[in-house]
């Protein structure tokens, strides 16, 4: 398990580390950590890792802050639900590379993952426990958390991330 | 002269993040595939002086197809993109003849430099 090879504090700065990275340099905003709550209209991206770490990662971000960075993103000044999905999937999927390198730097463990999904609200997934949560804001006071879940003892693995 | 670049990916995201950063410099692409399969169909219609590969696509993955390109066109160089850049996946892209690997997202002065030594 991931927790197992790297202390939490460690995976913390990591997942830190590579969120504000692969989020400025994607689609040019800047988050930085604090405690503000996430609106009411939020959309969620979800993948599990499946070979190396029995441990998942969710990104559950207020709707407007996805949808800004998929437009700095795709230099579209519109933004459809289409555009939305597919730039939430393809950011994450370059976060949990960017994660899995460094944890392999770190522990010389090579994690694989699945497939991103995306959701419309807030998703939890079955049969995982939150480990930690992560809070971020731009500077429009929008907000997203990256959340570290993980399988409860009595599950034996990660969930399906398939709704 | 600018170098011309055949983009294999099935990531919009990627596509225009590399249109990005090459911006100004001395590649274009030339040519943009969306999976393995089709790369290996337009190579040498295309004849680009570099290919960078996506490794996870849908359909066949970018290591296979690379290995491919690199049978029918021992001279292609190829250079492999990917968030996987470490561990056996890296070893595999140096064992196929991969002349470069370079980490999602780009970074434009280690994208040219990798893009330099694989020309070199």
């Amino acid at each position: 398990m991931m927790d197992a090879a790297i202390t939490r504090e460690g995976l913390e700065q990591i997942l830190d580390q590579a969120l504000q990275d692969v989020t400025e340099r994607t689609a040019g905003v800047r988050l930085h950590q604090d405690d503000q709550p996430l609106g009411e209209d939020l959309c969620t991206v979800h993948i599990t890792f499946d070979k190396g770490f029995a441990t998942s990662l969710t990104l559950c971000a207020d709707t407007s802050l996805l949808v800004r960075m998929a437009s700095n993103s795709f230099h579209e000044d519109a933004v459809t639900q289409e555009d939305l999905e597919e730039f939430s999937k393809e950011y994450f999927n370059v976060l949990c590379g960017k994660v899995a390198g460094a944890v392999f730097r770190a522990t010389q463990v090579s994690a694989h993952f699945g497939p991103p999904v995306f959701y419309h609200g807030r998703y939890e997934p079955e049969g995982q426990e939150v480990q930690f949560v992560l809070t971020y804001s731009d500077e429009h006071s929008k907000g997203a958390q990256l959340i570290h879940h993980m399988a409860r003892p009595d599950e034996g693995g990660a969930a399906s991330s398939e709704s | 002269m600018s170098k011309r670049i055949m983009m294999v990916d099935d990531s919009r995201l990627a596509r225009v993040q590399l249109e990005d950063v090459l911006e100004g410099t001395d590649y274009q692409v030339a040519a943009y595939c969306r999976s393995g399969e089709e790369a290996i169909e337009q190579y040498a219609a295309v004849q680009p002086d570099l290919v960078t590969m996506d490794i996870i696509m849908r359909g066949m993955d970018g290591l296979d197809a690379a290995e491919i390109i690199l049978k029918n066109h021992p001279d292609a160089r190829i250079v492999m993109i990917s968030s996987l850049a470490y561990g056996d996946t890296f070893d595999r892209a140096k064992a196929i003849g991969a002349k470069g690997f370079v980490e999602k997202p780009f970074h434009r002065e280690q994208l040219v430099k990798i893009f330099e030594q694989a020309l070199s």
